[in-house]
């Protein structure tokens, strides 16, 4: 089969299909922003040029709670900070409109990455705290400071220019600040499709399984931090311009909780939501300040906020999808209707090419091996063909020391759960780690990997100590794991999670992501990613949401995924638990024909006769301590690990010893 | 001296209605790990409707305490109607949520009393000299309020076996419910509580500090970054800190400037959120997995 059909059937790649959406989107979107000043009342134009200006920052906050997972109550005051910044270099630095508009901007974020580099560090909701203190500082400091105009603010500069053309009324300035939505919106469009922005939702579904993959989590919350108060400073420039007169009603609260609403209706983590949402909140506003008057005689002041808190609360309660949400089930709707219509005739021709299909990408590429349990004629000759065994990084010679662990010591509180382990892993080969439950296993794996941080003890990976430092440290340097309780990156596909096993192997950062300049290197790993599967006889399932897998085969999925990584080093915590015996005997093959390319592996089990048959070495743990260590036949007749299996019975232990003898 | 001294009660006094409010936050965060940022508009909410029920003719005792009753009523309602709604309630949500519900009071505030600020009449009592230092009798309320229920609910929560199951219900909350609570009435008592403490903060200070519609938010988030002293679980430090706020803040006043006031407990709440994140009183937990 050619690899144009392979591309073809599997059809996520390219550029056209990639970008329809966004393209026809923004297309449609720009007909509309071009019509609206001609057909727009004046008080129609005036809430459009707001909810422009209004969905740059919410555009910002949509990249941060959907990418980082956080929320900023004070959207408002790097809002606040670049209008504030624009309108003083404007009006008492007379400096050039658009160097101003820079000034403003960088001003916002550098007050983001102030506040930012300490809070990120931190899960959960002190950035949202931080930020909302951060919001009533600004507002106070700008009514206080004599600077800034105290109460009534700073005026008195000019409109903006464009090619000598003043701009000075609602339609044009529509149109000045709709081309810097259009771009934002792209930009924030790829971010989210983009290595970080994929790196990012997969943080958010499971932080460890991310880091250990070699994901920067605080550096890039730091970054998308940065980069929503940039849009948000943006917004605040334009807001400037528009009112031509910045005071410290712009750093009140409640915009913030407007800014916050339009995300929150929009649906989380969704820009186009987020421009929507400013939209609608806008019209919203403008609707609630005429109506409520009307309903309530006397009513003055922010009596929109009525509209707001109930909006909210209902969004949260009853649509935590948010408007996007609403759109993609009946966009869904849609389309399985159309489905249904058209597949009846050729549905048969389909089915067909779908169990063609199938068994051709099963376990490819190992030489001399058949797959097993095959009972599909076809897979013999797929092993010719186009797919591979993911490729092996080896960066020391076979038998040289890889991993060098010594000392490692965990405590909790009086409680020793690793003691004083100390271990060498030689490249090349697969070392099995065995004991009872208890033992210290995944505590030595947690340690090794960066998860926990040791008492004491040094691990050494490639001769670089990397105990205590985040497991992105040590999975940029190639070493990788697979957990014993599942780490799924379950809001996306199958495909999408072994993609995020090639993170380390990519390069493009934000700024490209941003630019949309990764595309082939992303479709590239996508491409690996598939032969990955398609060895692990998962290439059917693709294209299935990785939660809806069955239990057995998220953990091929998972490491598929570890695979991706081309890793050095890989460590599997129990990963034949919950495998159908033709999965066990597929990834011992295939852990077999990973180390005789060169590949180090220690796997955590618990099926003693699995590792004894598979392991070159085997170290044993009991109680924390490292009882034995050697070659699997020393270790077996070893006492202390008869003992330590089986308690001081020692009929029962011989008993045990013959049926582990049985077995291999 | 005698100006310190005075700035000082009237800190104390201030702070005291920091520490109820930081009560009832760690009152609800502890059982249900929401941060409720509605809970200083309880206080508003207590302090407009007492004075409505005084101008509609209610002696000052009887009006306070269908406040107090009310906005009890109103936070467990806030509870039933909203917040149980949430399958998945995270932290996050919740500030989200109950920013939302906070929005509402307000606005629903702003439109039944007005946008002006009212005050309740003081309480009985006469004021006193001490030293150079008049106390107001108010002021002595307001401590002797933190005292009484602020007290009362510590010891509530730390003392008696509702109080304990209540904070396990949290943690634990299959535990909870073996030695029989279950989290959705923890977590209805734990509102009740902090809608009683609200109100009680609202009342006291009233005569005062005044109430207006959108006061709430401001005074929620002080008791809030009280509360973050104490870890947002130990009701000790956050009383604490919730004083030494208050005092801070009115030397601020005094000395430097009255608007610049407001501002220091942010200042403090960012400080301490980069030094020491888990609270003044806690060892900093450094668990990731």
């Amino acid at each position: 089969m050619s690899y144009l059909n392979k591309a073809a059937m599997r059809s996520k790649t390219g550029f056209w299909p990639n970008n329809r959406g966004t393209i026809l989107g923004v297309a449609a979107f720009a007909v509309i922003i071009a019509i609206i000043p001609f057909t727009a009342s004046s008080s129609m134009m005036n809430i459009a040029v707001f909810s422009m200006i209004f969905a740059l920052p919410a555009i910002g906050l949509s990249l941060l709670m959907g990418l980082a997972g956080q929320v900023s109550l004070g959207q408002a005051a790097f809002f606040a900070i670049g209008a504030y910044t624009h309108a003083i270099l404007l009006q008492k630095f007379e400096m050039p409109g658009p160097v101003a508009a820079v000034g403003g901007v960088a001003a916002a974020m550098l007050a983001a990455l102030l506040i930012g580099l300490p809070m990120l560090r931190l899960r959960g909701h002190y950035l949202a705290l931080a930020t909302l203190g951060l919001g009533f500082i600004v507002m106070i400091a700008v009514r206080e400071w004599e600077f800034t105009g105290r109460t009534t603010g700073i005026y008195g500069y000019g409109r903006p220019e464009v090619f000598g053309i003043p701009i000075d009324n609602n339609g044009l300035f529509f149109w000045f600040v709709a081309p810097f939505v259009l771009i934002g919106l792209v930009l924030a469009l790829n971010l989210t499709r983009s290595r970080a922005g994929r790196a990012l939702s997969a943080v958010n579904d499971s932080e460890l399984a991310a880091e250990s993959l070699g994901v920067n989590t605080y550096a890039l919350r730091v970054k998308v931090f940065t980069l929503s108060a940039g849009f948000a400073g943006l917004g605040g420039v334009f807001y400037a311009y528009q009112v031509q007169i910045v005071s410290p009603q712009v750093a009140e609260f409640h915009v913030s909780v407007e800014l916050l609403l339009m995300v929150v209706l929009g649906g989380l983590g969704s820009v186009w939501g987020a421009v929507a949402g400013a939209f609608i909140v806008e019209l919203l506003s403008e609707g609630l300040r005429d109506l409520i008057p009307a309903i309530i005689p006397g009513a003055t002041g922010e009596v929109q906020l009525i509209g707001y808190g109930l909006v909210l609360i209902l969004v949260i309660i009853l649509l935590p999808g948010g408007l996007y949400q609403v759109v993609k089930s009946a966009w869904a709707a849609i389309t399985r209707r159309r489905a249904d219509a058209s597949a009846k005739p050729s549905s048969a021709a389909s089915v067909d090419g779908g169990s063609g299909e199938v068994p051709t990408r099963a376990f490819g590429g190992l030489p001399g091996e058949a797959p097993a349990g095959a009972g599909l004629d076809e897979a013999t000759d797929a092993a010719a063909s186009d797919a591979r065994i993911p490729t092996v990084s080896t960066p020391v010679a076979a038998g040289q020391p890889i991993l060098e662990v010594s000392g490692l010591t965990k405590r909790y509180g009086g409680v020793v759960a690793v003691d004083d382990v100390t271990l060498t892993v030689p490249a090349g080969q697969i070392m099995g780690l065995i004991g009872p439950n208890g033992a210290g296993k995944t505590t030595c794996f947690n340690m090794i990997t960066g998860a926990i941080a040791p008492t004491s003890g040094t691990v050494r990976f490639l001769g670089e100590e990397i105990q205590g430092r985040k497991p992105h440290v040590g999975a940029e340097a190639g070493l990788t794991r697979t957990f014993q309780n599942l780490q799924v990156f379950s809001s996306t596909d199958v495909v999408g999670n072994v993609y995020m096993g090639r993170y380390r192997k990519g390069r493009a950062g934000i700024l490209r992501g941003m630019f949309g300049l990764q595309g082939r290197e992303q479709y590239a790993h996508e491409e690996i990613a598939h032969d990955i599967l398609d060895s692990m006889r998962l290439g059917d399932v693709a294209g299935l949401a990785a939660g809806d897998l069955p239990f057995g085969r998220q953990r091929m999925m998972e490491v598929c995924r570890a695979l991706a990584a081309e890793p050095a080093l890989l460590l599997l915590d129990e990963p034949m638990a919950g495998l159908s015996g033709s999965e066990r005997e597929l990834l011992a093959q295939l852990l077999r024909a990973l180390r005789d390319a060169g590949l180090t592996i220690v796997l955590v089990e618990h099926d003693v006769a699995q590792v004894m048959a598979l392991a070159d070495t085997v170290a044993v743990l009991d109680d924390g301590v490292l009882i034995a260590h050697g070659d699997p036949e020393s270790v077996r007749n070893d006492p202390a690990v008869i003992v330590a299996y089986l308690g001081t019975d020692a009929e029962e232990a011989e008993a045990e010893l013959k049926e582990l003898e049985d077995q291999s | 001296m005698i100006d310190f001294l005075q700035l000082t009660v009237a800190g104390l006094s201030q702070g005291s209605v920091y520490a109820l409010l930081a009560v009832g936050l760690i009152a609800t965060y502890t059982v249900r790990h929401v941060v409720n940022i509605a809970q200083g508009d309880y206080a508003t909410l207590a302090g407009l409707g007492s004075i409505s029920l005084v101008t509609a003719g209610l002696p000052l005792p009887v009006a306070i305490l269908i406040a107090l009753i009310s906005v009890t009523l109103a936070s467990v309602l806030i509870e039933r109607l909203v917040i149980a709604r949430v399958k998945n309630l995270t932290t996050l949500v919740s500030i989200i949520l109950t920013l939302g519900v906070s929005t509402l009071l307000q606005a629903i505030m702003l439109l039944i009393w007005g946008a002006e600020a009212k005050r309740l009449p003081a309480f009985p009592g006469s004021d006193l000299t001490l030293g150079g230092v008049s106390i107001r009798s108010q002021e002595l309320w307001m401590l002797g309020a933190l005292v009484v229920v602020g007290g009362g609910v510590l010891l509530f929560y730390e003392k008696t076996r509702w109080g304990k199951a209540l904070r396990a219900s949290a943690e634990q909350p299959v535990a909870a419910r073996i030695v029989g609570i279950s989290p959705a009435a923890a977590s209805v008592i734990a509102f009740a509580i902090a809608g009683f403490v609200g109100a009680t903060a609202g009342v006291v200070s009233s005569p005062i500090y005044l109430s207006i519609w959108s006061g709430g938010l401001l005074l929620g988030l002080k008791g809030f970054v009280a509360a973050v002293l104490g870890g947002l679980v130990s009701f000790r430090a956050a009383i604490v800190g919730a004083l030494l706020l208050g005092i801070i803040e009115s030397y601020v006043a005094g000395y430097v400037a009255s608007g610049w006031k407001d501002a220091v407990a942010f200042f403090i709440l960012i400080i301490v959120l980069i030094i020491r994140p888990a609270g003044l009183v806690l060892r900093p937990n450094a668990v990731r997995v």
